[in-house]
């Protein structure tokens, strides 16, 4: 599994060094990683449900014997690198033009920096991880996108790098008072810390994440990025970057300052609900169809946050699955707007109309991921969404109901958005325009995940559902040694 | 010893021979002196060679290398061996300039081999002599003549104090060796209370040093010097001054170890001014030259924390910080020295090189990564090093250290604005010559050591 990064690693510096953009090519390079995972699934799935831990599989000094270059695997992390190394060829398969020559290398470079974060099983390896996966959107941000974008790429990156620095300095702590300064998962896990050491190291990790989710007032940055970054850079920041930040919060928050979480999780639970609201009531206001994606997401992002801080295994389980799930929509949805954009050369809720009249199929898909994102029964979006607010709901009544809004807001939101691009009369700029169907296909492979989720939502959840379990385990045994 | 001894007689013999020549013809001499130089005290240091014999009439209780001082002398000597080489060569005959700056690295290897207060002194005239002369060499620019000046006056006033600050020294521990002063301070600190002479004189000769390795608030100079003198120059002075400096202060405190808790009381607000005065001034910078000076104050702040500490045990990580320091800076200094040529001094000089100059733009980008200590490049080690080693004894100096890091980033990253840019100029055939085969081995030092950082446990 090693492979995972050292692969597109060396992919990407190949495609670097070639002059001539091919796309089929490119594809090819990108679905390296799943070809990898496909081929190890069934000793690795076996593996995960035997040890139901975070169990190591490389591990190997790399910088004198404190950091080791160690990496784990468990069913959290399976089904993170499951999404990672589906969405980014599909990501690629979206990319349709040969202007962005830079593209592909970065794509493929971020896509061994977030198999590495997911996998990472040392503390320094970890930031180092979380940060190489910056870098290359910074760049694919900064270079591709629509207007002058320094002041928002800087703005981004000097938020994001703040908090990786916090995160950075909580770990540091946290080895200073670890067996011989060991960095190891589980040795900077067996650290025992004070509530008030806990909370200092606590708000170190929340701020890296908060900001990376990004939860209600750390999100400044959120929009303006999603919505200028180029199509396939909001694709990967909102499909699998922020994704990191929910993870971290499971597999290195909790366990390592679960001291604090008493203390932090009426806080973080308010501002998840308060994010939900303000990000759904914004969205339905929007005219840019990227921005109002943009905020939708960040009133997602902010119901699985709340669910995980609910500490309650269907709480988890949601969470999980809704992280896999967000993913799939949420680049659904930035695919069909890049699609509309390209071939009607607007976003604009004003602008557009009447696509669906001659664009049956790309309506049908557009609609599927849409109404997955809406979580409508049987679609993609409603077993994550359920368990999530029943989690929720077991842990206060109040805050169950606020965050239940999401889903009318969602409805509202996301159905005036079909309307009006795809309904209505046609506008002089949508008139007798065919979407070649060859740019469906990113979408035909989102849609067999928004209905097999939905259909099967189990299938999924088997994957991690023991790792899961494990992960709760440990959380609860170490809140247990404090009380 | 024997690099001083390469470079010193190195430099004399292409003074004489080169007399009658261009510049350029005597660079890759020069540059070759430099190497072999940096070649021998490392194998000295990794014990294969060893030039003992030779240097038997030097009294080894004033000067003497450990290994860790000769890797440091290895990476001056290679850092100059870049900066000689890839900038430009001055178009007048005469090596001067190259043999000045040779000198002055004599001076700075042996402030790293000094065991005594007279030889520090000694190696901080030789370091700084030559470069009062260099820092006005271009004598045609009334900028490099005030930075030549200002730089002679704050050297002479910063001497001064560093001389009253060791005469303290001597007369409240009646020695100048450093491992004497040690032991009484031994016993200094078994009586709980230090002579105030000594005291006082620690602070003095501190001062003086904080001058010379542009700590705020001793840092005034720095930034016109920087800016009036030659970029080559600019860029020998951040890098081998600076290198020099600290290692030589990280050889005089190691001597007041028993005090560290008492220095640390005045060293720490310094440090935390240096850093975020620094980063902070840096940001309002017009000219990237001098953001750069600003810069390398910072890097200061950075540096003195790792002086309250243990330092003999973690003396690696300030060796591998100052080579990360120096790659990166020599990098930067270099870029701006090929693209400003004209009026304009701010960032937009780097517009749209990553069209016409891939290789300078990958250049640039890695060198101020590894100067803002990113992942992936041997900054981020350094960084992280310095600051852990740091952490249990200074740890808010730490947190607010990360803090001015953080605003590090947003003006190092201003040539990325205009970096992308489409531009006017076509494609320039990349072409293999001396310049970018040292300029490519540069990045991939940086990258290559940041990815496999075990490579750095065996260098240091």
């Amino acid at each position: 599994m090693e492979l995972l990064i050292i692969a597109p690693l060396v992919l990407a510096l190949v495609s670097a060094l070639g002059s001539k953009w091919n796309k089929w090519l490119s594809v090819a390079f990108s679905l390296v990683g799943f070809a990898l995972i496909a081929i190890n699934s069934n000793s690795v799935y076996r593996a995960i449900n035997e040890k139901n831990a975070f169990f190591n599989i490389v591990d190997m000094p790399w910088l004198g014997e404190t950091i080791h270059f160690s990496l784990g695997l468990d069913g959290i992390t399976f089904v993170l690198l499951l999404l990672t190394n589906i969405l980014i060829p599909v990501i690629v398969l979206s990319l349709n033009s040969d202007k962005s020559p830079a593209m592909i290398p970065l794509i493929l470079f971020m896509q061994a920096g977030l198999n590495g974060v997911f996998m990472a099983q040392d503390g320094i390896l970890f930031y180092l991880f979380w940060e190489l996966a910056m870098i290359p959107i910074y760049f694919i941000t900064l270079i591709y996108s629509e207007r002058d974008s320094f002041a928002t790429t800087i703005r981004f990156f000097v938020y994001t790098f703040v908090g990786s620095l916090a995160m950075l300095a909580s770990l540091i702590y946290l080895g200073s008072k670890s067996v011989n300064g060991s960095f190891a998962y589980n040795d900077l896990y067996n650290v025992q810390l004070g509530l008030r050491e806990s909370i200092w190291v606590g708000a170190g990790f929340l701020l890296a994440f908060a900001v990376k989710i990004p939860l209600f007032p750390f999100h400044v940055w959120q929009p303006n990025t999603y919505t200028y970054a180029p199509a396939q850079g909001s694709m990967l920041l909102s499909g699998i970057m922020l994704k990191m930040g929910l993870y971290g919060l499971l597999r290195w928050y909790f366990p390592m300052a679960s001291e604090s979480i008493d203390f932090y999780q009426p806080i973080i639970m308010t501002l998840a609900v308060i994010g939900v609201i303000y990000g759904a009531i914004i969205a339905m206001r929007q005219d840019d169809m990227k921005r109002l994606i943009a905020y939708s997401s960040l009133s997602h992002v902010g119901l699985i946050a709340a669910g995980l801080f609910a500490l309650n295994s269907s709480g988890f389980m949601g969470g999980i699955l809704q992280m896999f799930v967000h993913g799939v929509n949420v680049v659904g949805l930035f695919i069909a707007v890049h699609i509309i954009e390209r071939n009607y050369g607007s976003r604009s809720l004003n602008e557009l109309g009447g696509i669906a009249k001659n664009n049956k199929a790309f309506s049908i898909l557009f609609f599927l991921v849409l109404i997955g994102t809406v979580a409508a029964p049987l679609t993609n979006g409603f077993p994550g969404e359920f368990l999530l607010l029943k989690s929720l709901f077991d842990y206060s009544t109040t805050y169950a109901i606020f965050a239940g809004l999401t889903i009318i807001l969602c409805a509202v939101y996301m159905l005036r958005m079909f309307q009006f691009s795809m309904l209505g009369e046609e506008t002089q700029g949508t008139q007798n325009k065919h979407i070649p169907m060859i740019e469906l296909l990113p979408l035909f492979i989102l849609a067999f995940f928004v209905i097999s989720i939905g259909f099967f939502p189990q299938w999924y959840m088997d994957i991690f559902q023991n790792s899961t379990k494990g992960l709760l385990n440990i959380i609860s045994n170490a809140k247990g040694v404090l009380s | 010893m024997i690099a001083i001894a390469i470079v010193f007689f190195g430099a004399l013999a292409l003074l004489f021979l080169g007399i009658n020549k261009e510049e350029k013809q005597l660079q890759l001499a020069s540059s070759l002196i430099l190497g072999i130089a940096g070649l021998a005290v490392f194998a000295e240091s990794k014990s294969m060679i060893s030039f003992d014999a030779l240097f038997a009439w030097v009294p080894s209780s004033m000067i003497a290398f450990n290994p860790t001082a000769q890797v440091i002398a290895a990476v001056m000597a290679f850092m100059a061996m870049i900066i000689v080489n890839i900038f430009p060569a001055v178009k007048r005959k005469g090596m001067d300039i190259i043999g000045l700056m040779m000198f002055s690295l004599c001076g700075g290897i042996l402030m790293l081999g000094s065991q005594h207060l007279v030889v520090l002194f000694l190696g901080i005239e030789i370091l700084s002599i030559p470069l009062f002369v260099l820092a006005g060499s271009d004598k045609d620019n009334l900028f490099g003549n005030e930075a030549s000046l200002k730089y002679f006056l704050m050297g002479a006033f910063s001497t001064a104090i560093f001389l009253l600050g060791a005469a303290f020294l001597y007369g409240g521990t009646g020695t100048m060796y450093f491992h004497e002063m040690l032991l009484r301070l031994s016993f200094s600190e078994h009586f709980g209370e230090f002579p105030v002479l000594v005291k006082t004189g620690l602070i003095l000769v501190s001062v003086g040093l904080l001058f010379k390795v542009s700590a705020i608030p001793f840092h005034f100079w720095s930034p016109d010097v920087y800016e009036g003198s030659p970029n080559r120059i600019a860029a020998f002075m951040a890098i081998i001054v600076k290198i020099a400096g600290f290692a030589a202060f990280a050889q005089l405190l190691s001597a007041f170890a028993p005090m560290q808790t008492w220095y640390a009381t005045w060293m720490l607000p310094v440090s935390i001014i240096t850093v975020l005065g620094g980063n902070i001034i840096a940001l309002v910078q017009k000219s990237y030259k001098r953001m750069l000076a600003y810069s390398s104050i910072s890097h200061a702040g950075y540096l003195l924390l790792f002086l309250m500490q243990p330092i003999q045990e973690n003396i690696r990580v300030l060796g591998i910080y100052l080579l990360s320091y120096g790659l990166g800076t020599a990098i930067l200094f270099y870029l701006f020295d090929k693209y400003a040529q004209g009026e304009d001094k701010s960032v937009t000089i780097f517009s749209g090189i990553s069209k016409s100059q891939p290789l300078d733009a990958l250049a640039l980008i890695v060198a101020t990564f590894t100067v803002a200590g990113i992942p992936s490049t041997i900054g981020f080690i350094a960084k992280y090093q310095l600051f852990t080693s740091a952490f249990p004894s200074v740890k808010w100096g730490v947190l607010l250290a990360l803090i001015g890091s953080a605003i590090s980033i947003s003006y190092y990253f201003k040539p990325f604005r205009v970096l992308f840019n489409s531009s006017s100029e076509v494609k320039g055939a990349f072409s293999i010559t001396w310049k970018s085969v040292c300029l490519l081995g540069a990045v991939l030092g940086m990258l290559i050591l940041g990815i496999f950082p075990i490579i750095l446990n065996w260098i240091f």
